[in-house]
């Protein structure tokens, strides 16, 4: 769940960008790049992520964004420190 | 008069703990991280206490009373014991974290287990008496909340903004409200005892207003907007 909300996270920034690329999206996550590959499949087959005409968040994608941006949001205000170093969207938050 | 007073309380103060678990799962939901399990257990577990404390003042029976009493300390207790191992396991995550938490997690379960079977399963134990025991309880709280008050501090001054501050302002009006509470078991006072409830539920509003705020959705949030 949390590495779906990083990826889309860091799909939405880097869809301002002219094209994504994959291997960027792969050294901000962290994570192998055929693990990636697998994630990324995973939230096209839920709807969250298209490649046509590129690769970026469908709506459905945007609203779980904004859910997870929120409870981040929620989790800053308790003072968890839940995470560092993943940009937060504050567009996506109006 | 004076009990319908505290009784309301008790129920006001569990009902905003009720409320307030809808929100404290929601990290854990998104997560998916069992650290977090912690929030909405201890929330649900302050509640609970609350509603056996007001049990205790409803009751007309003693020995009710007693065990009612006996049932709000160690689920208070253990209400903040789970929120500040939240809070101390909140900070990275690995492996060794994960196990540890387990362990720690268990540990708690088990240790509640244990204290309600010493106080109310046969054989009983001959234990202090409650005042005694409530004296104790209500010191360890007040460690378990500074802990949790000075740990959201810590992640506020490492990146100031206002919204950051509210939370543990909360903790520390919990903190205080134990802190009257250990004063009126001391010495009966009863402006403390009203000051422990008056805190306590400034403590639970503020928590509610920061969660309602976060998760309605209002045209106005902007980068950087404070509560």
């Amino acid at each position: 769940m949390k590495i779906y909300g990083d990826i889309l996270s860091i799909l939405y920034h880097e869809t301002k960008k002219e094209k994504v690329v994959l291997t960027q999206v792969q050294l901000k996550t962290n994570v192998p790049y055929d693990r990636l590959k697998k994630y990324i499949d995973e939230l096209k087959e839920l709807g969250l992520i298209q490649d046509e005409p590129s690769l970026q968040l469908t709506t459905k994608g945007q609203q779980y964004l904004r859910e997870y941006q929120t409870v981040l949001d929620f989790m800053e205000r308790m003072g968890l420190m839940y995470k560092k170093g993943i940009p937060q969207t504050p567009l996506l938050l109006k | 008069m004076d009990n319908l007073v505290l009784i309301s309380a008790e129920a006001v103060s569990a009902i905003l703990c009720f409320v307030l678990v809808r929100f404290m799962i929601k990290p854990y939901r998104f997560t998916g991280e069992s650290r977090y399990v912690g929030l909405p257990l201890g929330f649900a577990f302050l509640g609970l206490s609350y509603l056996f404390m007001g049990f205790a003042y409803f009751s007309g029976t003693l020995i009710f009373i007693e065990d009612m009493k006996w049932l709000q300390l160690l689920t208070q207790t253990f209400a903040f014991a789970f929120l500040a191992v939240t809070y101390y396991f909140s900070k990275r995550t690995s492996k060794r974290k994960r196990l540890r938490w387990q362990i720690s997690f268990t540990a708690l379960i088990v240790g509640l287990a244990i204290s309600y079977l010493i106080v109310f399963v046969p054989p009983t134990f001959v234990l202090p008496s409650y005042k005694t025991v409530d004296e104790y309880f209500r010191l360890v709280n007040i460690l378990l909340v500074s802990y949790i008050s000075l740990h959201a501090l810590r992640s506020h001054t490492m990146k100031p903004d206002p919204k950051t501050l509210w939370f543990p302002l909360g903790y520390v009006l919990l903190g205080f409200s134990q802190y009257s509470s250990l004063v009126w078991s001391l010495d009966s006072s009863f402006t403390a005892l009203i000051g422990a409830h008056v805190l306590r539920l400034a403590g639970l509003i503020v928590f509610l207003v920061v969660s309602i705020r976060t998760f309605t959705p209002h045209d106005a949030t902007k980068e950087g907007e404070s509560i």
